[in-house]
């Protein structure tokens, strides 16, 4: 226990440091405090979604650029196939499946036909907002509401109960998503396997794992968790679709996994930030007490991802073989 | 091999279709009858109308839609030929006008705001053109560019003239697009018009982040509208194309929606062009968008358009299912408002 405090002084301090000067907000107004973090959540749910996607290719050696395009895929899919199926949690599985395909495609790409992974990613993007905007049809509603569900206990705790506890299925279901990929990476032998196959492939290929198989798997499941998030922008946060509805936040996960350090806790706490300063440059045009015009608090995240880069650099860095097709020697 | 060409196949056909879909290949652009193509545009007979969208497509349920049924309602009229091209990237729309431009299309009809330094550009290099400036205030004058501009303070200060005599919290809110005049217009009518009716309410004003997806992003519009709500706010103005569209679409699905909590839409009547808000769409803050550009498209067929500024109407759409729920003394209150803007014996004191 001592040892585990010790080994996370920083980001234990922070997350102290955040839980009190939320709450002495929470104190000072409560619907105010309470209806910005529900923002910052939801807008950070996809972002961390995608930057799991990211992380998870990444790390095992294959970069992911078609997230936009696998998110956008999957929304439209979610969204019209609640439409023509009358279900939404059919649209759920239908969105998700749509993100696994995906997937595969970047995965028999990048990793089979040892495709450029950059390459293979922009054609993702392309495929996906042609094919989403040809076969986009305007005027169509979704057949029911997603449900927000409560959990028990949890969603009584003032402030992060609302926040966190109370919501739509994805949202819900993103926080466990962060804590399994983040144990899986660090604590599993696939992950172990993953790592090593992301940051040198040939020894690991030496030690008897089998290097392409473990990256097309990783790379079509993570094409999954790209459906979520997809199908959480249509279903859950907008309730709608619209041409180009992903907005760039494909790209700009890949800003958070970078900023998060290609750690899954660390793009969590990113993709709150990101979400949190986006409430906040709201909630000051809204409340016009402090006059700073909205561009310079927009700017924010993106200084902060600058700055946190700079002091970084050298003690963070991508996996070695991130990018490079891997070819079985002899 | 093989593997290669399946791959350049798909990525062809990825090409084929996001072409297709912004409608710049010639078997996607809609084409009206009379005049069968643009290939001799030049001659005296043949009366050519090209329209380019600004980054949004002509089905957007707002103001490019809008435009565009205008411009192809005046080219039928006048047995003219009519295409568009939809814009993807702002880099592209000195390229977009040049393919009208090198066809030696008659009129050249530019949308949005953000277009109108290119459209001027466009201008004095094709001075045998006419150009047309959907939303482009004219600060010097060109002899072949008129710029179709809208009160927009008239439109939203009407709508926030209705909003102060129904709120009964005494807090609206408006959801907008990008910060650039046409918005800004709306947002302070709004709240002009709204303190006019109530000077008890507080009105909220906030502007999507400034991005490329400004007017493009329901999710941040959702996301925003849920706050504001949140917050106390029960009617909100969403005025920013997709962005303003997720916020009413949002709003419709809040407890209380049509009862307690309303919406009001923008541009256009947004009662048949975004069907999901008609929970709580009480009424829209409309620009003339489609008859403005009609009527400047058979202005320059007749030859009497002239260069500089053209003045279309604003106002608030009809209340559709509303009607039954605005108390008749509120609907004639603002109709009188209205049609004082109208006539000018009202002005919204609204300034940039």
């Amino acid at each position: 226990m001592l040892d585990f405090i010790s080994e996370n002084r920083k980001p234990i301090i922070t997350l102290a440091l955040v839980t009190v000067v939320a709450y002495v907000f929470y104190f000072l107004d409560e619907i105010k405090t309470t209806s910005v973090l529900v923002f910052g959540w939801g807008y950070a749910v996809p972002l961390v979604l995608a930057a799991m996607v990211g992380i998870i290719g990444e790390r095992t050696g294959v970069v992911n650029i078609g997230i936009e395009g696998q998110m956008l895929m999957s929304a439209f899919a979610s969204f019209f196939g609640s439409v023509i199926t009358g279900n939404i949690y059919l649209g759920m599985v239908i969105g998700i499946s749509a993100g696994l395909v995906m997937g595969a495609f970047l995965a028999v790409a990048a990793v089979k036909w040892e495709m450029d992974q950059i390459i293979a990613g922009v054609v993702i993007n392309i495929v996906a907002a042609g094919l989403t905007s040809f076969f986009y049809a305007p005027g169509k509603t979704l057949p029911q509401l997603m449900p927000v569900v409560s959990i028990p206990i949890l969603s009584d705790i003032p402030l992060i109960g609302p926040v966190f506890f109370r919501n739509g299925l994805f949202a819900l279901a993103t926080l466990f998503i962060v804590l399994a990929v983040n144990y899986a990476i660090f604590k599993t032998r696939w992950g172990l396997r993953s790592r090593s196959v992301g940051e040198y492939p040939s020894a690991a290929d030496a030690a008897g794992i089998n290097v392409l198989r473990i990256r097309m798997v990783n790379v079509t499941l993570a094409g999954a968790l790209a459906g979520c998030a997809g199908a959480f922008l249509a279903l859950e946060a907008a309730g709608t679709f619209a041409r180009g509805l992903t907005a760039g936040r494909g790209f700009l996960a890949l800003a958070i996994m970078i900023f998060g350090a290609w750690n899954p806790m660390g793009a969590l706490a990113a993709a709150l930030f990101f979400g949190l300063s986006t409430a906040i440059a709201s909630q000051l045009q809204a409340d016009e007490v402090i006059n700073i015009p909205q561009q310079f608090v927009n700017l924010l995240p993106f200084v902060m991802t600058l700055v946190v880069l700079a002091i970084a650099v050298g003690r963070v860095r991508p996996p070695a073989a991130a990018g490079q097709p891997y070819t079985k020697e002899g | 091999m093989k593997r290669m060409r399946t791959l350049a196949g798909i990525s062809i056909l990825a090409l084929v279709l996001a072409a297709c879909s912004s409608g710049s290949s010639d078997t996607a652009a809609e084409e009206t009858a009379a005049a069968l193509d643009d290939s001799n545009c030049a001659a005296a007979e043949n009366f050519c109308v090209g329209l380019v969208t600004d980054i949004g497509k002509v089905d957007d349920k707002s103001f490019n839609q809008s435009a565009h049924e205008g411009a192809m309602a005046a080219a039928a009229e006048v047995g003219g030929f009519y295409k568009y091209i939809e814009t993807t990237d702002t880099k592209d729309y000195a390229a977009n006008m040049a393919q009208f431009t090198d066809k030696s299309y008659d009129v050249i009809v530019t949308v949005g705001f953000l277009m109108a330094e290119a459209t001027v550009t466009a201008a004095k290099a094709n001075p045998n053109t006419k150009f047309i400036g959907v939303d482009q205030f004219q600060g010097e004058e060109v002899a072949n560019v008129t710029g179709l501009i809208f009160p927009e303070d008239q439109a939203g200060f009407g709508a926030g003239y209705l909003a102060g005599l129904m709120t009964k919290t005494n807090k609206i809110g408006s959801v907008l697009g990008l910060e650039i005049a046409p918005v800004q217009l709306f947002a302070k009518g709004f709240e002009a018009g709204a303190k006019k009716s109530n000077p008890n309410v507080s009105v909220t004003t906030v502007y999507h982040p400034p991005a490329d997806n400004a007017f493009a992003d329901p999710v941040w519009g959702a996301a925003e509208a849920k706050k504001q709500l949140a917050q106390g706010a029960d009617i909100i103005f969403g005025a920013g194309g997709g962005t303003g569209n997720g916020a009413l679409i949002e709003i419709a699905k809040a407890e209380g929606a049509g009862t307690s909590i309303f919406c009001i839409g923008v541009d256009t009547d947004q009662w048949f062009t975004v069907p999901e808000a008609q929970p709580c769409l009480i009424t829209s803050a409309v620009k003339g968008l489609t008859e403005g550009t009609t009527d400047l498209v058979k202005k320059a067929f007749d030859g009497s358009i002239a260069g500089g500024n053209f003045v279309g109407s604003a106002g608030i759409s009809d209340y559709h299912d509303f009607a039954s729920v605005v108390p008749m003394d509120v609907q004639d209150k603002v109709a009188a408002e209205v049609a004082g803007l109208k006539d000018g014996s009202i002005k919204t004191g609204v300034t940039l």
